[in-house]
């Protein structure tokens, strides 16, 4: 079983993972992590101090539990550049503070760290209303490229075909060929796929103005220091054959820094397939993590909504039905910890023997959560 | 002229705008700015919005406009309510009231709720979903600060089968300091009349020291308007101009509505991941008859419907319910 504690502040409460229902957390290694979330509250997305609490409670974290393994997100200069409106060289600044803040893990800790980005950002440009479709279009609040076309007609399809603003409509039958699935993998895929040009989003659920976007790279940066890389899926192997040699290692996931931002010597390495790149996001950090495209299962444009029924398990892990499987963190036979300003999913998408992540839903700062999905190490 | 819609009653000549930004003079009277024009539309669970005892585990079609007659310094919408109207019209959407009912049938939605932002302040544009609504089969509900004219009330009455009100103060220095508004009154007085007209919930954020000491006057008010009124205290998430507050106590403000709980049966305390206050018990036996979890702010889920219709299975007892409980994918056969 795993355990999650959730702290809303000076109160905390222990739970099931897979029921949500209270459970006693009063275990040595419960008492282990209480201490570790009641020291390090979480200032919020788009605080400054909001990528300082990563390194601060990674450390913490670390001394106390002496992982092999420890994969850090930093995502507070991807919320800030989404969301707010930036001062010249305001972003630049943020990102320069991601880095040192990874690299002060890495000094402080010892462990030898690989410094991972995503995609870059660019200015959100142009709004796409699709509410006039005769079908449906779907695009989730985090994504900006993609939006899923679900029964549409014929005047639908000659209208995305013909936006200005779109750069491709693929079929269901067009992604699975991408990425190699067959008929039963596609259960998860609209029936379309709209793929918006760059600085352009699909304005459906979004409540908040945005400001920049993922410029959906086709390349993403990976530091110099884990070898070549030919893409995210190649990450994890190179990692656990670090770890398979006794390396204490670390991943530091900088949200929006993409290989423009870079300030490491860095090996840039594909960030998805063909046309289908990825954003940060659940979808990029299941490529890295498990070394496996899941596109099928997380694409920007899957009704996610119908997985939300009253029998979903897993009620504090976002839209996640169940825990991912071959992740690093499962397959690392060490001790392992995740830490990040990401909320909802780190826990699920690392595997890590103990994730420590913001609860901030919509950037509203609820608090922390911290899963321990193993005690037996 | 002077706006009809809310108590503020803005003077409305000339170019003027009122407080919201919505409404205008026009030539047949006030007329609104930015009309059938819309912030977002989302899904969500009406347990969410929060709705305990309307239309249990519904999928609801969340809207809002921009704008309101309020100005709080906790405001967890700002971005739509507080920014001025104009300067988001580049990215609000236009849709028809059939085109928006449209979108929640093709979402397999049982509900449309008003909820981002004030409702009086887009009070005809939403008089016209109403009417696309109900010729849907859809029922409406909406959340309002309830600032508004007994005309405005009886028109949100009208178009809203649900509602949860914001009782946020009590006493004046509060209400000025916290909600830029001179009193309380009209809000109580309109939770009496929606009362009447309507399901309704309400709602009170509570902040530590500043509204906390007025939890026993306001359960003395809705235990005299209705007992039976489901009661969410929310512990205040600090936003907006609030963000460098700290986050209220839990255990203080618990203990607090502990001594209400046997005059008001339905009282509530959220707001924040994991909240236990957050099931129903039958008030005739004490059975746990709903049971939710909560995710905060905007988060609440059911997870347990063990009522038969509006009874408690085990005394038989009613309990305050507006509609049955629905399945989250019951429309989606037929969406």
């Amino acid at each position: 079983m795993s355990t999650a504690i959730l702290d809303a502040r000076q109160w905390q409460q222990a739970v099931d993972l897979r029921t949500g229902r209270p459970v006693d957390g009063d275990g040595p290694r419960t008492g282990m992590v209480r201490g570790v979330l009641a020291r390090h509250p979480f200032p919020g997305d788009r605080d400054p101090r909001g990528n300082a609490w990563v390194t601060d409670t990674a450390l913490d974290l670390a001394a106390a539990y002496d992982p092999g393994f420890v994969f850090l997100t930093y995502a507070r200069q991807y919320y800030s550049a989404r969301y707010s409106p930036l001062a010249p060289g305001e972003r630049t600044e943020m990102v320069e503070n991601a880095f040192a803040e990874a690299d002060r893990f890495a000094r402080e800790s010892g462990y030898t760290t690989i410094v991972v980005g995503t995609c870059g950002m660019t200015g959100a440009t142009t709004p796409i209303d699709l509410t006039g479709l005769d079908g449906l279009a779907v695009a989730a609040n985090w994504s900006a490229r993609y939006a899923g076309i679900y029964d549409p007609s014929a005047r639908d399809l000659e209208f995305l075909a013909n936006h200005p603003h779109l750069e491709r409509i693929a079929s269901r039958q067009e992604i699975l060929g991408l990425f190699g699935g067959g008929p039963d993998d596609g259960a998860r895929l609209p029936d379309y796929m709209a793929v918006t040009r760059t600085g352009c989003y699909c304005n459906t659920v979004s409540l908040r103005r945005l400001r920049m976007l993922p410029d959906a790279a086709p390349t993403m940066p990976v530091s110099a220091n884990l070898g070549p890389v030919a893409g995210v899926t190649d990450i994890k192997a190179r990692l656990l054959a670090r770890l398979a040699g006794g390396e204490k290692t670390a991943v530091a996931y900088l949200e929006g820094v993409g290989c423009d931002d870079f300030l490491a010597p860095c090996t840039p390495c594909a960030n998805g397939r063909d046309w289908f790149r990825y954003e940060p996001g659940d979808a990029h950090y299941l490529a890295l993590t498990t070394g496996r495209h899941n596109v099928f299962s997380h694409n920007g444009g899957y009704r996610y909504y119908l997985d939300d029924s009253e029998s979903k398990p897993y009620p504090f892990s976002g839209y996640f039905t169940e825990m991912a499987r071959g992740t690093i963190g499962q397959d690392y036979p060490g001790r392992s910890i995740a830490v990040g300003n990401r909320s909802m999913f780190l826990h699920v998408t690392t595997g890590c023997d103990i994730a420590v992540e913001c609860f901030a839903r919509n950037l509203y700062n609820q608090g922390l959560m911290a899963v321990i999905h193993r005690s037996d190490k | 002229m002077e706006c009809p819609y809310c108590e503020r009653r803005c003077r409305l000549d000339g170019d003027a705008v009122g407080f919201c930004r919505m409404y205008a003079a026009g030539g047949d009277g006030v007329v609104e700015r930015f009309p059938d024009r819309w912030c977002a539309y989302a899904i969500s669970r009406v347990e969410s919005i929060p709705f305990y005892h309307a239309y249990p585990g519904a999928r609801c079609l969340v809207v809002g406009t921009a704008g309101c007659n309020l100005d709080c310094r906790y405001c967890s919408n700002s971005y739509a309510a507080k920014e001025d109207p104009a300067a988001l019209a580049d990215i609000l959407l236009d849709l028809s009231p059939e085109t928006l009912v449209g979108l929640a049938k093709k979402q397999g939605c049982h509900a449309i709720v008003f909820s981002i932002n004030e409702p009086t302040v887009s009070l005809p544009t939403l008089g016209r979903v109403s009417r696309a609504a109900k010729a849907a089969g859809l029922p409406m509900g909406c959340l309002t600060n309830g600032y508004a004219t007994p005309l405005a009330t009886e028109r949100l009455g009208e178009i809203f089968s649900f509602v949860n009100v914001s009782l946020k103060g009590l006493g004046g220095a509060f209400c000025r300091k916290y909600l830029g508004i001179g009193d309380s009154a009209p809000v109580i007085r309109n939770i009496r009349e929606l009362s009447r007209l309507c399901h309704v919930e309400v709602t009170t954020p509570v902040i530590e020291s500043e509204n906390d000491h007025e939890i026993d006057a306001m359960a003395a008010i809705l235990a005299d308007i209705d007992p039976h009124i489901p009661w969410h205290v929310f512990r205040l998430l600090p936003v907006h101009r609030m963000s460098r507050h700290d986050y209220p106590g839990i255990e203080s403000i618990n203990a607090r509505l502990a001594g209400h709980r046997q005059t008001l049966p339905y009282i509530y305390f959220h707001n924040f991941i994991g909240s236990p206050w957050v099931n129903t018990a039958c008030p005739g036996c004490g059975r746990t008859v709903i049971t939710r979890h909560s995710l905060g702010c905007g988060g609440d889920k059911l997870d347990t419907f063990g009522l038969a219709g509006d009874r408690c299975p085990q005394c038989g007892g009613a309990v305050r319910l507006l509609g049955a409980m629905v399945a989250w994918n019951a429309k989606e056969a037929t969406a």
